[in-house]
């Protein structure tokens, strides 16, 4: 390989990725030793970080495989009917998110006639967001042919969310799309917490304590565009929500017992107490809610 | 020197731009694993997961969230078929967990971990991985890293 000085400002700019992400260099974190441009002289190469975070469905899915298959509620979910009340770009985006999520609980819980509902919503909102090519007729096609397959289903309207992920992306939306992410994100968490009660080793309540490392990379990922007043607020309220999250305390894992795959030992386990599952499930109610204007 | 200095700045960002698109979900049609059965084995697309355009010797990380009691499964491949390296570190330790060097390069890692973390996979791509694509700078190439996971088969007895 011909190295050109001059291609360092570019190394800088070019990497462009598709995802949830972030560009800045994770301070503290200096794992190759190649993290900084000095010189035009150098060649090292840029190292950037970009912050992940799982999909909303990821949460659900786990939810419906550890116990609650059988659940058809549908009445903590932000109806459809409130879709008229988001005029603003923020209200529309986080409740896109919002819907988003609640269309995927639709598909992963097998209520196929409201997750048409839910599609509905999600395509007018997505219109108004700038996402309406990755939400096509045709994809409505696919769901009304789909409705009593949940595999598919679930396919389905993963597939509108990641297609609307990247076209924001695609689209420099950026502020939009963090906007989006959290508020899909959220809404996980309000409906995992509206499905799941306090329980001691109940792998429902230890998943969302470990919801406090997913609020890390969001917080990272919203502040890559705090300077927009709208992310800002929602930056405010999820560092609120953090502070809670970190009054979890920790234990040393258990060691592996599975000598037949490949296991990444060590780490910390959280050990959430009742007292703390119920101020963080009271906060993110008050966020959920402030974003749906509901109660 | 300023000036020159910016005119790099201003070109560097036009290419950025101009190529955002380039990879797109590069991961989700050239990184797909190909089981010995056929079929998907239970595994399910993770959103984590990223593709992007890379330069030659160039390095990036991604931070992502693991949790305890799931499989996951990682394939990082390269546009040119070139093997990518890549670390696992702990996020918070910065304890290196896993490199593919020490498996001749192996793209593909499937593991499962003791407790839930923030992980930091850094990716480089090799000197020599180039693109014939006319529509990419000559040095670079797109890269995936295709996350996917499963939750674990209990063993045993189990309350769920």
């Amino acid at each position: 390989m011909q190295r050109k000085h001059f291609l360092i400002a570019p190394l800088a700019a070019s990497l462009m990725l598709v995802s949830c992400g972030g560009d800045k260099t994770e301070g503290g974190d200096d794992l190759s030793g190649v993290d900084t441009l000095k010189t035009e002289t150098q060649t090292e190469q840029i190292t950037e970080t970009f912050f992940q975070v799982p999909s909303p469905g990821e949460m659900l899915t786990f939810i419906k495989m550890v116990g609650g298959k059988n659940n058809k509620n549908v009445s903590f979910l932000n109806s459809p009917d409130n879709q008229k009340n988001y005029t603003d770009n923020k209200s529309k985006a986080l409740n896109f998110g919002i819907y988003s999520c609640d269309l995927s609980y639709c598909s992963i819980f097998e209520i196929g006639s409201e997750a048409l509902r839910y599609f509905k919503t999600v395509k007018q909102l997505g219109d108004q967001i700038g996402v309406s090519s990755a939400i096509s007729p045709e994809v409505l096609k696919r769901l009304e042919g789909n409705i009593g397959n949940p595999d598919s289903l679930s396919v389905i309207t993963d597939d509108v969310y990641f297609t609307s992920f990247e076209a924001l992306e695609s689209s420099k939306q950026g502020p939009t799309l963090s906007l989006v992410v959290a508020g899909g994100w959220i809404e996980s968490l309000y409906i995992a917490t509206s499905l799941a009660k306090y329980e001691e080793k109940s792998p429902v309540v230890e998943r969302l304590a470990d919801q406090k490392y997913t609020l890390d990379n969001l917080i990272e990922f919203l502040k890559k565009y705090e300077s927009d007043a709208n992310v800002a607020g929602v930056l405010t309220q999820f560092t609120e929500l953090q502070a809670e999250f970190n009054k979890i305390g920790e234990k040393d894992a258990a060691a592996a017992t599975d000598k037949s795959k490949n296991v990444l030992g060590g780490g910390k386990e959280l050990a959430i107490t009742a007292e703390q599952y119920k101020a963080i499930v009271e906060k993110i109610k008050a966020i959920r809610n402030s974003y749906t204007l509901t109660k | 020197m300023k000036k020159i200095f910016l005119t790099l700045f201003i070109l560097s960002s036009v290419l950025a731009f101009s190529q955002a698109s380039v990879c797109g979900q590069f991961h989700r049609k050239y990184c797909v694993v190909e089981t010995k059965r056929g079929g998907k084995e239970g595994w399910m697309y993770n959103a984590q997961s990223k593709s992007g355009l890379f330069n030659q010797g160039m390095t990036s990380k991604i931070r992502c969230v693991i949790y305890k009691g799931m499989d996951y499964r990682i394939n990082v491949c390269v546009e040119t078929g070139d093997k990518a390296v890549y670390k696992i570190f702990d996020a918070r330790t910065s304890e290196l967990l896993y490199d593919n060097a020490t498996a001749s390069g192996e793209p593909l890692f499937e593991f499962q971990s003791t407790a839930s973390r923030q992980l930091i996979i850094e990716v480089t791509v090799p000197n020599g991985a180039t693109s014939q694509d006319k529509h990419k700078p000559m040095e670079a190439a797109c890269v995936g890293l295709l996350i996917e996971h499963k939750v674990t088969d209990r063993q045993g007895f189990s309350q769920y």
